[in-house]
């Protein structure tokens, strides 16, 4: 334990920590300047994201059930991030996964204790499925993962689109009269997940117990496992990894589709926890928030939590806004610039890094230069 | 006027901003950046040339101001990504959300009521049956693609400049050793790709709308990509692709007023499918920039 | 047969046609890295309209000589003259300028781009189509160079693109062209049609050639005049017509190769050591165990450039077979294969008893090939992980459970072989980009050694390693030997392999031109066979 305390706490830990502040001041700032030109009050805002989000209990509760998904989704991108291979899938994945969980408890007879868990593990399954489409494309033809992924987050819409707009799909019936809109029916009270507790106006929600065994599954298994070993050196270093008997076709689909299945998973929290019904503006950007949250974390599954956070607060408290007459996407725009200021201090690291790479490559080429002459001097007299 | 020829002509419309921000994409991916912020580029496009032409009181100032912000976005982009190394999906994720955002935020905060460009015929051609009027009778700003697209193709295939761009989205370590500064090349090609996108943009609302709308490109900068998926990295193919998409787009809106119930949804999807399958055809054979969307950095192994 | 032969530069054949200053005259160029001098007072002399050879083996100081003449290094001391001018050359750029361009060992052609593209690049100024094709042409009709200047570079066969990158070189029209053993990847016509194309201008253009090259055929059929180099030093200048390849041999590998204890010690052998070495019998080995055969080995590269052409050869248990052979012969096309990283086109891998599945992922490490790869970085080790978890990476099974790694035990263990194999690192924790390099290797030694392997091959195990470490790894190799395990030692010092090995063998155009044993080398037939002659 003391190393790793060591390598928390070592000499650039506070030029780290400095650097961060500084670059979410600056985004902040930026974000206040934005409010302050066109007239409204900075510390307003700041305020109403505050009250909106940690304010109350009820609040709290509400961002955590906003960091949720993005958490989910978060877990399952740094599987395949760390194998190397980049998924900007999650947001098609996270709604294909609705859909599969909808579908299940709309139309399957599923008896009601094994509702939940049943539209829970369709929504992965829909979403490993929409994974495994790149995963398959990649390994057969050769198709560039962020390319295959990035396309079908388009028709994973038009999936859903399509979905919702047949009644003899997914569109609801309407009882009464009146037009059907582009939505499903509400899934049925068993598929729900139950509400674990309530303390005062603060709700618990078991979608939150499902990201924390989400959490401490893949922190453990990324981290700990030998799984997770083989992930990393298939990601760091693909030929060693082969001479050591990963193989990339397997260990890579077997990433994609877990990817996919937490993207998925976290859209059949969002259907059975709060949202209850499908429809294309199902997925809200839970899934590019899960990714930017991932690639923030640069990897490291703990790292996911406090970001995840900081996402569910912005979303939470973006609602809470528009009290202030500052119009609400002030928020997308602070956490935008948030985003970019997070990616500042990890590449002063990196430039460091590799000016000193560049250092002992130099180095080592004048030693080699030097020790490939020397045993033919003395040899050969 | 039949539905042909209203449906020819919306597919024009449909089609011109897409092509103009692909003659951008075109050369940025060429150069070797798979660029997913087009969407923010437009967005931005959109509302400053509103703002421009608001200002100016004048179309052009419009579309120059337009063209200003998306190269203000490709500078932000070009110089995280291939400055500093950073991952190119996040910045580009995140410049969509800002414009997103942004442009929203100013839209509701803010008042400007813009004109719109004036409708321009060209006499003669535009009697020519079906395609006459959807060609030639048009707002003025879209005959800017008859400069854009022959410029693009003369800078991607008949300059020293697109000769290097190529080189680099090809063989970075090639062009390297050869003399050329490549992530020089990839920022330029970025800058020319934001110009072209925010004028695109700027094209959607000036030209097209007359004003700007929440989140008007609405996924428009996604289709980019796909047509120049769908292209395999030719203009041509690229520009084919737009016009796919445009009429698809068309043919969407029309078929309600034509009666007819053919489901929107597959022809919604159609860009992005004929995107996918165009890889899966020819992505055994290389098509792509042998080096896209990989980083450079000059060799430290 | 062959006179003594002095170390000292021999000045005195040096020819300079009356009028004519060289078209590159080096004086006395010094280029000391720390305390070893990589050229020590070189003396270069190239006469326009002349082919001049520069024979050596790797590590003889051919390519620092070339690089001080192109601006890449600067020289300690000594001076250089183009047409007897005195010049100062800053950098490449400044080289071009001077009439110098140089044909590297490996292609800088963007394939995906046609032929007068690729020409075109690099230059400055407006790009013209219709001209630089008819360039193409005009060059290639001049030099017998056929190419079409609208063919894409990736549909070429290597010796076409052999042919651009010598349009590319000539059509600026150089003074002097330098060729960095530019037939290494050619077929024996295509290197005919080179040679041919080299004649035409040196004879009618008067331009001077410098033929950078390990082959002995080469530089015989080639060159009018030749200047070896070994460690550091010209050893020989003389015109080529004066010389056959077993004096070329000689001289490139040096003729007195000194097995006595002295030269094991200055391989930096402890004292210990080498009495050890001088106890041990060798014939010891001589019963046949083999423990690796390797049969008939094909392999190509992605564009069809055979790597290897048939390779076969057997290690015994408890023996090292040194792999003699110049760079790029094939060395790294066999470890590849015996570290699944190449999948061969036919051939066969056995160790002991048993085939082992080429090509599949981990089959060679199951098998029980240990590998010491030349660029430990790319397959070696892992940067980004720790030194606890690199010592691991091949035996995770015995740092885990069923499903978790035991990081407790995977720092017991690599504790344990830090001490073992003398490690100096900050950390357990530390990334392995925080070691110098011979720790680095020295942890890819204890990885592959504690896996008690049933063949290690080492490939240039020693390369960029200073003194203490070369020591240690050399007496390591020589222990795991007598611990039973089957050594391939691949090196292109031939010194080193002479002092380590029991057997030698020599590899040339992949494949293995003839061996022989350690203790009574015959250097002259050593040089041929490294040079390409079968002996």
């Amino acid at each position: 334990m003391s190393a790793i305390t060591a390598r928390i706490f070592n000499a650039g830990t506070a030029r780290v920590v400095a650097l961060y502040a500084a670059s979410f001041a600056v985004a902040i700032f930026l974000s206040g300047l934005l409010v302050q030109v066109t007239g409204g009050s900075p510390l307003d805002v700041i305020r109403a994201l505050y009250e909106g989000s940690l304010g109350s209990p009820q609040d709290i509760g509400l961002t955590i059930d906003e960091s949720v998904p993005v958490l989910i989704v978060a877990l399952g991108v740094i599987i395949t991030s760390r194998a190397g291979i980049v998924n900007i899938g999650p947001e098609g994945q996270l709604l294909i996964g609705g859909l599969c969980g909808a579908a299940v408890s709309l139309r399957l007879a599923v008896p009601g204790v094994a509702m939940v868990p049943a539209t829970l593990l369709a929504a992965a399954a829909g979403g490993a499925a929409w994974a495994g489409i790149a995963a398959l494309l990649r390994y057969w033809r050769n198709v560039d993962v962020v390319i295959s992924t990035l396309l079908l987050n388009f028709l994973a819409i038009q999936l859903v689109s399509f979905a919702v707009n047949r009644p003899y799909l997914l569109q609801e019936k309407l009882t009464g009269g009146g037009t059907a809109s582009p939505t499903s029916d509400p899934i049925p009270s068993d598929a729900r997940l139950p509400l674990l507790g309530q303390t005062g106006t603060m709700t618990f929600t078991s979608g939150t117990i499902i990201a924390v065994v989400a959490l401490v599954v893949v922190g453990l298994m990324v981290t700990r496992s030998r799984w997770g070993f083989k992930l990393r050196m298939l990601g760091l270093n693909a030929e060693a990894a082969r001479r050591a008997g990963v193989r990339a076709a397997a260990l890579g689909t077997g990433a994609l589709l877990l990817s996919g299945a937490f993207a998925g998973l976290a859209g059949g929290v969002v259907l059975s926890d709060r949202a209850f019904r499908i429809q294309t503006g199902f997925s809200n950007n839970m899934g590019f928030n899960g990714l930017l949250v991932a690639l923030i974390a640069r990897r490291n599954p703990w790292a996911t939590v406090p970001v995840a956070i900081l996402f569910g607060i912005l979303r939470a408290g973006g609602g809470f806004v528009a009290t202030t007459g500052v119009p609400r996407y002030v928020v997308d725009v602070m956490q935008a610039l948030i985003v970019l200021a997070a990616l500042f201090p990890p590449l002063v690291d990196k430039v460091n890094e590799r000016r000193r790479a560049m250092r002992i490559a130099r180095d080592e080429a004048a030693a080699t230069a030097a020790s490939s002459a020397t045993p033919t001097l003395e040899v050969a007299r | 006027m039949d539905a042909l020829t209203t449906i020819m002509g919306s597919a024009m419309r449909q089609t011109a901003p897409l092509a103009f921000a692909s003659c951008g994409e075109y050369t940025a991916e060429r150069s070797g950046t798979l660029n997913i912020s087009i969407e923010g580029m437009m967005l931005g496009g959109a509302f400053f040339g509103v703002v421009g032409t608001a200002v100016t009181d004048t179309v052009v100032g419009g579309l120059v101001l337009g063209s200003f912000v998306g190269l203000l976005v490709a500078v932000v982009h070009a110089n995280f990504s291939h400055r500093l190394s950073a991952n190119t999906f996040v910045v580009g994720l995140s410049l969509n959300a800002l414009m997103l955002g942004l442009t929203s935020f100013l839209l509701e905060s803010t008042d400007f009521s813009s004109r719109r460009a004036g409708v321009l015929e060209i006499p003669l051609l535009k009697e020519i049956p079906v395609l006459g009027e959807a060609l030639f009778s048009n707002r003025w700003p879209f005959y800017l693609l008859v400069v854009v697209i022959p410029l693009t193709r003369f800078l991607v295939d008949r300059t020293r400049w697109g000769l290097e761009v190529r080189s680099v989205g090809e063989d970075p370590q090639a062009a390297d050793v050869t003399g050329i500064d490549v992530n020089k090349r990839r920022r330029q090609s970025l800058y020319y790709c934001g110009l072209m996108s925010g004028l695109g943009g700027a094209y959607l609302s000036v030209a097209e709308v007359g004003l700007f709308n929440q989140n008007m490109v609405a996924g428009g900068g996604f289709l980019v990509n796909a047509a120049v998926i769908f292209g395999a990295w030719r203009l041509g193919g690229t520009l084919a692709g737009c016009l796919l998409f445009g009429t698809a787009a068309s043919v969407q809106l029309a078929l309600p007023a034509l009666g007819h119930t053919i489901t929107p949804q597959l022809l919604i999807a159609l860009p992005y499918v004929l995107a996918l399958a165009t890889m899966v055809a020819f992505a055994r054979r290389g098509r792509q920039p042998a080096a896209l969307a990989q980083p450079f950095e000059r060799g430290i192994a | 047969m062959f006179g003594p032969v002095s170390l000292m530069p021999d000045i005195a054949v040096e020819p300079t046609p009356a009028g004519a200053a060289p078209a590159i005259e080096m004086r006395g160029i010094t280029k000391r890295f720390g305390a070893v001098a990589a050229c020590d007072e070189v003396e270069l002399c190239v006469e326009p309209g002349e082919i001049h050879g520069l024979l050596g083996q790797n590590g003889a100081g051919k390519s620092t000589l070339m690089k001080v003449l192109l601006g890449l290094m600067t020289p300690d001391s000594g001076h250089i003259r183009l047409h007897g001018e005195p010049v100062v050359i800053s950098d490449p750029i400044d080289a071009a300028k001077h009439g110098m361009a140089m044909v590297h060992q490996h292609f800088s052609l963007v394939e995906a781009l046609t032929v007068w593209e690729n020409v075109a690049l690099g230059d400055v100024g407006r790009l013209d189509p219709k001209a630089t094709a008819q360039l193409v042409r005009d060059v290639g009709e001049r030099y017998g160079l056929a190419v079409d200047p609208h063919a894409r570079v990736r549909d070429l066969t290597t010796g076409e693109r052999q042919r651009v990158e010598l349009i590319k070189c000539l059509r600026r029209d150089p003074s002097i062209l330098i060729l960095d053993e530019p037939t290494s990847v050619l077929t024996r016509a295509e290197s005919q049609e080179l040679f041919a194309v080299l004649r035409t201008v040196v004879k009618d253009e008067s331009r001077a050639v410098v033929l950078i090259s390990h082959k002995l055929d080469e530089i015989l059929h080639a060159t009018d005049e030749v200047t070896i180099m070994r460690g550091g030093r010209v050893v020989r200048r003389a015109r080529t017509a004066d010389t056959t390849a077993e004096s070329l041999a000689t001289d490139m590998v040096g003729r007195t190769i000194d097995l006595g204890l002295d030269a094991v010690a200055a391989l930096g052998f402890a004292a210990e050591t080498v009495e050890e070495l001088a106890d041990e019998e060798h014939d010891d080995h001589a019963a046949d165990r083999t423990i690796l055969r390797v049969e008939d080995l094909h392999a190509v590269n992605e564009v069809g450039t055979p790597l290897l052409r048939g390779l076969s050869l057997t290690v015994r248990a408890g023996e090292i077979l040194g792999l003699a052979g110049v760079e790029g012969n094939g060395q790294s096309a066999l470890t590849a294969v015996l570290s699944d990283l190449l999948v061969p086109t036919t051939g066969s891998v056995h160790v002991g008893d048993e085939a082992v599945a080429t090509g599949k992922a981990g089959a060679m490490v199951a098998a029980g090939i240990g590998v010491i790869p030349e660029d430990r970085h790319r397959t070696g080790c892992i940067l980004d992980l720790s030194v606890a978890e690199n010592l691991a990476f091949l035996d995770l099974e015995q740092v885990s459970g069923r499903l978790f790694l035991d990081r407790n035990e995977m720092r017991r263990r690599a504790e344990a072989l830090v001490e073992e194999y003398e490690v100096s690192l900050p950390s357990l924790d530390a990334p392995m980009r925080m070691l110098s390099g011979g720790n680095q290797q020295k942890v890819v030694l204890a990885r592959e050694l504690t896996r008690n392997p049933r063949v290690l091959v080492a490939e240039q195990p020693t390369h960029g390693l200073d003194v203490g470490a070369v020591q240690f790894m050399n007496s390591r190799l020589r222990a795991a030997a007598e611990a039973g395990i089957g050594v391939l030692l691949i090196s292109t010092e031939l010194e080193e392999l002479i002092a380590l090995s029991d057997r030698i063998a020599v590899i040339h155009g992949g494949r293995i031109m003839g061996e022989m044993p350690a203790h009574q080398v015959d250097v002259e037939k050593l040089g041929l066979m490294m040079g390409g002659r079968a002996a």
